[in-house]
């Protein structure tokens, strides 16, 4: 199934994928009963949408949670780069993890696979989702709404009780692994027509919807991933909280925890928090001369 | 009384009426007695020559001799004989004249010296000019000279006599009419100015005669009004203004002189110097420029104040419309320019920065109005100048000018913003009894304080917190202090980035006050209670008596500071505070070399809450033993000078109004018995100390009560409409021509483009959002039916423009399906031992739509003319221009249309709208439909329909049904803000659209002649400023005369006039897909 790099010159179309093991535990921090709730819903094979704003911890929690329930973990993404590829088939994958970003150039062969043409034969290539069903992994659509229609009704099968996935190119189905777990997430925010999910969609999730967490909890991400001190940590939680405030008041969104920490990084890396906080959040949040004004303030009645 | 040596005399006398020989003989005896026998022969020979001189001179005779035992005493004999000469002078041109003359001198000599008697009666003598009127003029001169003579010197009613001679050569009568008003006038002018005033008086006389007698009447009290050395150079500046036509003199007068009155007298000779300047270049401008000055006064002065005024005057010499606007202030340049040179910060300016700083700040959707509305309201708020919040929106001060930069103006007023926002933030109007205190747990008195009593009521816990004290002030002082020093405690703590600026504000507020040791001592602990609660650490000499008292003081405040304190906490400290303080008596320290410095640091370590509670009742049981106290005369308790950053504080208040909001929410729309009743409000009103009843107008407690309890009522439900967006506004109509100020909630300012003096003026337009009104969805649905077979058509179009409409791309590294062709020509290549194409795919791309749409309906009133010709409605939309008329107008017209059955314009308008949202659904685009109208520049009237962000719905459908015939169309405000609106968006393609019925106008924006086409200009340059938002504007018309203006209007921008009303439903999605597509 896999190639590895060099082997194969294939003509048109090249997937190197990589595989490779998290050593440590990521770090997630839970907010409430999420865990326990995946948990649950992972063992009774009920398929998982994730809420919630841009950058306010759903990948990171999946990334946990598939550490959590096997004992390594593995991401597997479509499209990688050739090279680096670790050497396939380590060992021991307790319960990989293929992340799917959705896109709307994403199309069903993406995901399920395609026909190559190596020499003067094609080649039959497996797309992640059905390395995923087959090998038992949690599978990860990134921001699902951003995927073409025809595109999401695909996974309808594989999140009832059928738990399966046709393979239309090859006339196929395939069953999914008993450990197999799908897990979409959205963005809500966008209350776009266009952009919403389906309740055909929709219905077959049990939902956790996920906030940017309280400030105490917020703070504590951030001094973890940034490496700035708890006081800073704590300013930069305190300005997410204010921003947030501004949401639908002249803010499409709040600031993600993302940008937080990467104004703590740059903090840490010795810029000073206002400069830093101008360029991670200020001018990263907003065009409007006016709203950037109000969130310097804010920012400068924080931060000496 | 016998006739003297020449017997003659009496005899000649005999000839004339009786009462001239009556008043001779009583003339006789006085002069016997005073004046020779030949003196006295002279003196009667003079009254007999007098009476002979002409037919009805013997009346003048009558008044010499009757004036004659008066004028005696008064002077000597050649002067008496020359006296009567002027007399007989006089008698020769008119015996009125001559008898008004006699009559006035007795009075007249005791106010001027008997050797100027002559010089009197020839100034009488020189208004003369041998006609009727001019010897009545004459005799008016000589009847109110000794009532002049009172306040004018003889040598300025020389002047006097120039200026009346000079009008009269106008009118008679107006200067007989001076004449007798000029004594009055007088008394009201300095002698100093009198000349000068005189002087602008006989220009008036000679270039504008009608405008003397206002002048007469406005003057004197306008030259009052300028600084005493700068009269006459304020006079010399009208008198030079009034040579120049085109100025009116009086009007002049009026207004500049109301102007100088507002600024500072020291100013006034600076001021006219640069009035003097511009009188050269453009006397016209003189009088704008000095009625603009208070308002430019304030932003700029000295070096600044000449910057502007130098491009004003060099403006006016490019483009006079353009410099007369600078002047008059309603130009864009000149508010830029003070803008840019001035410190000072209007709250205009920031309003929208600080609104989103306090709203990030509080979590909650605060508004930023300015005090001044809050103190309309009467409902508690008396001061127009300070910060404060009545618990839902922050009220700030219009204008800032504290300091000498921009900058720190800015951070004063980002500073009382932020102590205000605390107060929300931190909870300050949460307190509850029931909840317990942070610091102060297990610890709290106020239950047992202010115990719940059986038929006692109060409105909210703090006023039964309040209740609880005998001295209410001196409790609510305590109270406020600690909550505003927890406050802004906290903030300084949790915002270390603002802590510098709240120090500065801080440090400077203690600069300016009392020292404690010259106060009486319970004053005197309140004193350095505010030290302590601005964190004010130098040491500080404190009576000796006070000392202990201080550091319970102190360590109460200490425990402030702790992070978890809360409201209920500053309610237990304020019952300790309140203990000890009110049992110092207010008496002045025995002796005032009795104290000590003490320092006023606090402890850094924690304070420890038992040993505290220990002290304070050590403390309190000494106090009431009455150890160590002075004893003196007990002053009156005064509250502590006000701390000006921290602005008003009225708990009490908010948690009433907080009381009101919650039954308000809860729909119990009527009070009742149970939570807040009138009777509740009443008494709240008398006892808080947070009501000055003194500060409202004079009237009975019970009326005030009931207007003061209705103004509640009336805010809360105001407070409820606006949530739900539907104010109701009456049209209010400001007649004078001045920016606008946006301080009601909803409500947007725009400049207007003034084509003439090319420039805007600055916040012309007030425009007012509001939700419009919801009716029934049948208009939509029956629109729906009527046209459904236009609906389904202009659907399977729309859907096929739809996002997921899909063209084939080649030529791809990667995609759907292999191109066969490029397969197979990459074999080839390969097999050919070429390098071969790896480009084999093809994919359909997604052409993506990205649009956002605003459209605007015009619903002026012309909107309801009926499409049907035969059933045309007489008037055309024309509407009267008084506010009064124009209601009563307004009132017909509705009814009209209550009874209509037939379709109108806008009937055609609203269905079009339908179809266009059935077009639009299905494609899937952002879009808002908004109405406008109004009436002037005051109000525009913005309706929603749909917002941009909103989704579609049944209230969209109800809201399309109001939509009716309004007032007039004033496009440009409108325009600016669905621009405003657009510009927030975050679309590709950005489109404005709007649908009118008749060219822009509305009151002062489009009336006859050059009016017409300042309404044309504004609304093109409103268009072209969409345009450089990246925002297309098209304009689309159902007027058939469109053509005219809208190629004006439009040039180069897109436009169409639909000829044909009865297409519009159908034209107009179809001109929406051409444009987008
Ligand atoms: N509860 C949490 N514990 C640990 N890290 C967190 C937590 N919440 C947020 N983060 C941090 O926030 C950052 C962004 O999180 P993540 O990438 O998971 O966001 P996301 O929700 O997936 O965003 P997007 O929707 O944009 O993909 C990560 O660096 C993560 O460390
Ligand atoms: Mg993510």
């Amino acid at each position: 199934m896999t190639t590895a790099p060099g082997q194969t010159k294939s003509l048109y179309r090249h997937y190197i994928i990589e595989e490779y093991q998290l050593q440590k535990e990521p770090f997630y921090l839970p907010v409430h009963d999420e865990v326990q709730v995946f948990e649950t819903a992972y063992k009774q094979k009920l398929p998982v949408l994730l809420k919630g704003p841009t950058g306010c911890g759903k990948t990171r929690f999946v990334e946990y949670m598939s550490y959590r329930l096997g004992q390594s973990l593995a991401t597997v993404k479509p499209k990688g780069k050739g090279g680096a590829a670790a050497a396939a088939g380590n060992g021991k994958v307790g319960m990989p993890l293929v992340t799917i970003a959705c896109h709307e150039d994403l199309t069903a062969s993406d995901l399920v696979g395609r026909y190559l043409l190596e020499g003067q034969e094609t080649k039959w290539i497996d797309g992640p989702l059905s390395r995923a069903v087959k090998t038992g992994a949690i599978c990860y659509l990134d921001e699902i709404v951003e995927a073409r229609k025809d595109t999401t009704v695909l996974i309808h099968p594989l999140t009832d009780h059928r738990r399966m996935l046709p393979v239309e190119k090859r006339g196929e189905i395939l069953e999914a692994h008993d450990r197999f777990l799908l897990v979409i997430s959205y963005n809500p925010g966008y209350q776009n027509a266009l952009k919403d999910l389906k309740h055909s969609t929709r219905q077959r999730f049990i939902s956790l919807e996920f906030d940017y967490s309280p400030r105490e909890i917020e703070s504590k991400v951030i001094e973890h991933e940034s490496g700035v001190p708890a006081d800073v940590a704590m300013n930069l939680a305190k300005l997410g909280e204010k921003v947030r405030h501004l949401k639908e008041h002249g803010l499409q969104e709040g600031v993600s925890t993302r940008l937080l920490i990467y104004a703590g990084k740059l903090i840490a890396g010795g810029i000073p928090p206002r400069r830093a906080c101008q360029s991670a959040v200020v001018w990263a949040l907003t065009d409007d001369a006016e709203v950037q004004r109000s969130i310097a303030e804010v920012v400068a009645t924080i931060f000496a | 009384m016998q006739p003297t040596s020449e017997p003659g005399l009496p005899e000649a006398l005999h000839r004339f009426p009786k009462t001239v020989y009556t008043e001779f003989q009583k003339g006789y005896d006085e002069s016997s007695k005073r004046l020779a026998p030949d003196q006295v022969e002279a003196w009667a020979k003079a009254g007999v020559e007098i009476a002979e001189h002409s037919f009805r001179s013997w009346e003048s005779a009558t008044e010499y001799f009757r004036a004659s035992p008066l004028v005696l005493p008064k002077l000597n004999f050649e002067q008496l004989m020359l006296w009567a000469q002027w007399g007989r002078s006089l008698a020769a041109t008119s015996p009125i004249v001559s008898s008004a003359f006699f009559r006035a001198t007795p009075e007249v000599l005791d106010r001027i010296p008997p050797e100027t008697i002559g010089q009197w009666a020839g100034l009488g003598k020189g208004l003369y000019r041998s006609t009727w009127k001019s010897s009545s003029l004459a005799a008016t001169f000589f009847e109110s000279s000794p009532k002049l003579l009172q306040s004018v010197s003889l040598f300025e009613m020389e002047e006097l006599v120039v200026f009346i001679d000079a009008l009269a050569q106008k009118s008679y009568d107006l200067a007989a009419e001076c004449l007798v008003l000029a004594d009055s006038v007088f008394t009201k002018v300095d002698r100093a100015d009198r000349k000068a005033f005189l002087g602008l008086a006989s220009a008036l006389a000679r270039n504008n005669w009608r405008d003397v007698k206002p002048y007469f009447e406005h003057a004197p009290r306008a030259i009052y009004r300028v600084e005493k050395s700068q009269r006459p150079r304020y006079l010399a500046l009208a008198d030079r203004l009034a040579r120049v036509s085109g100025v009116n003199v009086v009007t002049f007068l009026n207004e500049s002189a109301d102007a100088l009155a507002e600024i500072s007298p020291e100013d006034h000779a600076e001021m006219l110097g640069l009035a003097e300047q511009l009188a050269g270049a453009a006397p016209t401008a003189v009088g704008e420029f000095l009625r603009g000055l208070p308002t430019v006064l304030d932003r700029v002065r000295g070096e600044q104040l000449v910057q502007w005024f130098d491009e004003g005057l060099r403006l006016l010499k490019e483009n006079e419309d353009g410099g007369m606007a600078f002047f008059r202030l309603e130009s864009g340049r000149s508010e830029q320019l003070l803008e840019a040179l001035s410190h000072g910060i209007n709250l205009e300016r920031v309003k929208e920065v600080l609104t989103m700083y306090c709203r990030a700040l509080a979590g909650q959707d605060v508004e930023l109005q300015a005090t001044e509305i809050l103190k309309e309201r009467k409902i508690g708020w008396n001061s127009a100048e300070e910060a404060t919040t009545e618990g839902s929106n922050i009220y700030l001060p219009v204008f800032i000018d504290r300091y000498n930069s921009k900058a720190e103006n800015f951070s004063w007023f980002k500073v009382i913003s932020t102590h205000q926002v605390a107060h929300l933030e931190f909870g300050s109007f949460a307190f509850s009894f029931d909840r317990p205190s942070a610091v102060y747990a297990g610890r709290e008195q106020r239950h047992t304080r202010a115990p719940i009593v059986e038929g006692r009521h109060a409105i909210s816990d703090l006023q039964r917190f309040f209740d609880s004290f005998t001295d209410r002030r001196l409790a609510s002082d305590i109270f406020t202090l600690v909550e505003d020093g927890r406050i802004d405690h906290r903030v300084t703590v949790e915002y270390r980035g603002i802590a510098p600026a709240y120090r500065r504000v801080q440090g400077e507020a203690v600069a300016g006050r009392p020292a404690p040791n010259t106060l009486p001592l319970r004053e005197a602990a309140m004193e350095l209670l505010v030290r302590l609660s601005l964190e004010e650490v130098s040491p500080l000499a404190v009576p000796k008596a006070i000392a202990l008292q201080l550091d319970a003081i102190k360590q109460v405040m200490r425990v402030m500071q702790s992070p978890l304190a809360t409201i209920e906490d500053t309610a237990e400290a304020t019952i300790r505070l309140y203990e000890v303080i009110s049992r110092l008596p207010n008496v002045l320290q025995p002796d005032p070399e009795d104290q000590e410095q003490q320092g006023m640091e606090q402890e850094s370590n924690e304070p420890d809450m038992e040993q505290l509670e220990k002290m304070l009742q050590d403390l309190m049981a000494q106090m009431s033993q009455g150890a160590g106290q002075p004893d003196g005369e007990q002053q009156k308790y005064e509250s502590p000078q006000k701390i000006e950053f921290r602005g008003e504080f009225k708990p009490e208040l908010v948690q009433a109004l907080e009381q009101l909001r919650d039954k308000q929410k809860k729909g119990q729309g009527e009070l009742d018995t149970k939570g807040v009743s009138p009777q509740d409000l009443k008494q709240m009103l008398e006892q808080s100390v947070e009501l000055d009843l003194t500060d409202g107008q004079e009237g009975d407690l019970d009326q005030m009560a009931a207007a003061f309890v209705d103004n509640l009522m009336n805010q809360v439900s105001q407070e409820q409409q606006q949530r739900s967006g539907q104010g109701d506004h009456f049209p209010h109509v400001p007649d004078d021509d001045a920016p606008l100020s946006a301080k009601e909630p909803q409500a947007y300012l725009y400049d207007e483009w003034d084509f003439r003096a090319t420039d805007y003026k600055p916040r012309w337009c007030r425009v007012r959002e509001r939700r419009m009104e919801e009716g029934s969805t049948d208009f939509f649905e029956n629109t729906l039916r009527t046209y459904s077979g236009l609906v389904s058509k202009i659907k399977k179009q729309f859907e096929m423009l739809a996002p997921e409409s899909m063209r084939k791309i080649k030529h791809l590294p990667d995609g759907d399906e292999y191109d066969f062709d490029l397969v197979v020509e990459s074999i080839i290549e390969k097999l050919a031992g070429d390098t071969p194409t790896d480009k084999v795919y093809w994919r359909r791309n997604k052409v993506e739509r990205d649009v956002a749409v605003a459209f605007l309906l015009d619903m002026s009133a012309s909107t309801a003319e009926a499409v049907d010709e035969s059933r045309r409605q007489p008037d055309s939309g024309d509407f009267p221009d008084d506010p009064r008329d124009y209601m009563a107008w307004l009132r017909n017209r509705r009814e009209e249309m209550s009874r209509r059955s037939y379709k109108r314009i806008i009937d055609i308008e609203k269905e079009s709208t339908v179809l266009l949202i059935t077009a639009l659904e299905a494609i899937g685009d952002h879009y808002g439909i908004y109405g406008f109208s109004g009436y002037g520049r005051e109000n525009v009237e913005f309706y929603v329909i749909k917002d941009l962000a909103e989704r579609f719905g049944d209230s969209v459908k109800k809201r399309l049904d109001k939509i009716t015939p309004m007032h007039a169309t004033r496009m440009g405000p409108a325009i600016r803000h669905a621009v405003a609106k657009l510009d927030r968006q975050d679309a590709r393609t950005k489109l404005l659209f709007l649908l009118s019925d008749g060219r822009p106008q509305d009151r002062g924006y489009s009336r006859e002649g050059v009016e017409k086409e300042y309404a044309v200009h504004d609304t093109r340059k409103a268009l072209i400023e969409a345009r450089q938002k990246r925002i297309t504007p098209f304009c689309l018309t159902v007027d058939r005369s469109g053509h005219d203006y809208l190629k004006t209007m439009c040039a180069d921008m897109g436009y169409e006039v639909v000829t044909d009303i009865h297409s519009l439903p159908s034209r107009l999605p179809q001109l929406y897909r051409r444009l987008t597509v």
